[in-house]
């Protein structure tokens, strides 16, 4: 087991002269330089980037670790969101090179989700033991770190040695996507301290567009009706796992915060925001048949 | 044996200011020639110099030292202003004159105060306490202010007072907040009668020597250093002597996390996270919460016989 593990991990050196060039991010599969795929590579790194900035920069605010952490956490929720939008947007837009773009993001996600883990650490100054303590004792935490290393085995079978080892079974393993972005927006949910869950509903919403494209049947995934009936279904969920949240976790009257939705003249509400995104997805397919 | 414990204020003569440090005359008097340069080229507001921060009460100390201004001033939870913590622009346009205070219930002299009037009545002075939020950071300020007990003192409780009821201000027009209806707006906090007239319950109207700002709590917040800080209510305009216990903002959103005494103690976890230490604002370090706040020694009696209720969050 584990030496299929490794040579799956570190599939033998080809013979000379076809040597595989080594796979940096911004080679396409035939190991020549693709712009698309540098320029994908350089958007993930950026906010990192931008957190690193603003914490040299003293811009973190004064809890540098906790404030960065949450920053990071919620990109590594909004690039695992972005993983599962690729093959819709592919799919849609008719341009199937986005697809080979999956892999890196998905990679990006989970790294992002590492340096969460890793800041979270740090903010708890590395006491280990305290913070398996934290993790089995927090149920917020303890389902972070389900999803965190469900996504490593998924980050470590991501590589094309284990696509072929596991053949059909890669495809059933990395369904596991789907808990593992449902368990990371539920945690979203719950680190909140007090209130405040504007995104994570919004992370809902998104998530469950992209549950009900995949329920589509494969012949209305392009059809401009059925996405559009997808906007109203997205928002609506959102409001009602929204409304579950607060009926359930608090004596906030639930009902009023649901009926909030339907005032647009304050502010959108991240339901009615989810509606909206996914309103623009029948837009752009239509955009797209029409440049055709 | 004889075992002496030294109260919070007696402290040895060692860690007595040298008398030099405290009458730096040639030093005050030239930064007076200089500050009063400056004044000149550039006049202060008249509300600033009229600012009178008192004389600094050495009984409490905080152990710590003084948090920074700017980040005792920018990172703050204030509701009605928004659910993050920068919400100190915001805040700036609470207007703070005029501004009144309403002090009824259960006294003998009911009586709405000119926040001025006010000011000019209570012995103002000065006390450095340590504040810790109850999502574990922590900070240190030195606030000016009077003793809750003296404004008791002047409007007489009657002898059904049982809780003080503070209410914050809930201004539609300058607090966006108040636009999400689904919270039992206004803000209100409380405690019992004896908290409040216990020493350490303090009414601040002051910070770092000025004005409170808005975002702290301007122009009146109650602070009780040894509860966790959502009970210091902010702005407020109305304090109120009850017979019923007051249910605060958010105990009447979510009772299983926040209650009514919200006393600090590093042993009772948050139901989402652990309370034993705290992060101290702008210094990077995390230090162990102390039971009480480390204000046991002056707070902890009040608790005696009540040991059925739920003192800890």
């Amino acid at each position: 087991m584990m030496q299929a593990m490794l040579r799956a991990a570190f599939p033998p050196a080809l013979p000379p002269g076809r040597a595989r060039p080594f796979p940096f991010p911004w080679r396409d599969r035939a190991g020549r330089f693709s712009w698309l795929k540098a320029a994908t590579f350089a958007l993930l790194l950026a906010p990192g980037a931008w957190v690193a900035w603003l914490a040299a920069a003293d811009g973190l605010g004064p809890e540098p670790w906790k404030d960065g952490l949450r920053e990071i956490g919620l990109w590594a929720i909004r690039l695992l969101l972005l993983t599962l939008a690729v093959t819709p947007f592919a799919r849609l837009l008719a341009w199937p090179r986005l697809a080979t773009l999956r892999r890196m993001i998905g990679l990006g996600a989970l790294g992002y989700a590492l340096l969460h883990l890793a800041m979270y650490a740090a903010n708890e100054n590395f006491r280990l033991l305290h913070i398996a303590g934290e993790i089995a004792l927090r149920f917020y935490l303890t389902i972070g770190f389900v999803a965190l290393l469900a996504m490593a085995a998924l980050g470590w079978t991501s590589t094309d040695g284990w696509v072929r080892a596991l053949g059909r079974r890669w495809k059933r393993l990395h369904l596991l996507i789907w808990p593992i972005a449902a368990l990371g927006v539920f945690h979203f949910f719950l680190q909140s301290p007090k209130s405040g869950l504007w995104e994570a509903v919004l992370a809902a919403g998104l998530l469950l567009w992209l549950a009900f494209w995949r329920l589509l049947p494969a012949g209305w995934r392009a059809n401009p009706l059925a996405l559009l009936a997808l906007a109203p279904a997205a928002a609506l969920g959102a409001a009602l796992v929204e409304y579950a949240w607060y009926a359930l976790g608090t004596n906030l009257p639930a009902a009023m915060i649901l009926a909030a939705n339907l005032d647009v003249g304050f502010e959108l509400r991240p339901a009615v925001w989810a509606g909206l995104v996914a309103l623009a997805v029948p837009a752009v397919a239509c955009l797209r048949k029409i440049m055709d | 044996m004889f075992i002496r414990k030294r109260r919070g204020w007696e402290i040895p003569e060692s860690r007595v200011t040298p008398e030099h440090l405290v009458f730096g005359r040639r030093a005050a008097l030239g930064g007076l020639a200089l500050g009063g340069a400056m004044a000149l080229a550039n006049p202060a507001p008249a509300a600033e110099e009229a600012f009178n921060p008192g004389l600094r009460n050495m009984r409490y100390r905080p152990g710590r030292d003084v948090t920074a201004e700017r980040n005792a001033t920018t990172y703050n939870n204030y509701y009605e202003f928004g659910t993050d913590k920068g919400i100190y622009r915001a805040a700036e346009r609470l207007p703070l004159r005029p501004w009144t205070v309403q002090v009824d219930g259960l006294v003998d002299r009911p009586r709405e105060y000119a926040i001025d009037d006010l000011l000019q009545a209570m012995p103002i002075e000065e006390r450095v306490y340590r504040l810790r939020c109850v999502e574990a950071w922590s900070m240190v300020v030195p606030w000016s202010g009077f003793p809750l007990k003296a404004l008791l003192d002047a409007v007489g409780p009657q002898s059904g007072a049982k809780y003080v009821r503070f209410e914050t201000a809930a201004l539609r027009g300058v607090m966006p907040g108040l636009r999400q209806s689904w919270y039992p707006w206004p803000y209100v906090e409380g405690c019992t009668l004896e908290e409040a007239a216990n020493d350490l319950s303090f009414m601040v109207v002051g910070a770092y020597g000025k004005k409170l700002l808005p975002q702290n709590g301007a122009p009146l917040r109650v602070h009780q250093p040894w509860k966790y800080g959502f009970k210091a209510g902010k702005s407020l305009v109305r304090i109120t002597l009850t017979a019923e216990r007051p249910k605060s903002f958010w105990e009447a959103i979510q009772p299983q996390e926040y209650g009514f005494w919200a006393n600090i103690n590093p042993e009772v976890s948050h139901p989402r996270w652990s309370q034993a230490s705290e992060r101290v604002l702008g210094t990077g370090e995390r230090v162990p919460t102390q039971l009480f706040n480390g204000y046991g020694e002056f707070v902890a009696d009040l608790y005696a016989g009540l040991q059925q209720e739920r003192l800890w969050a």
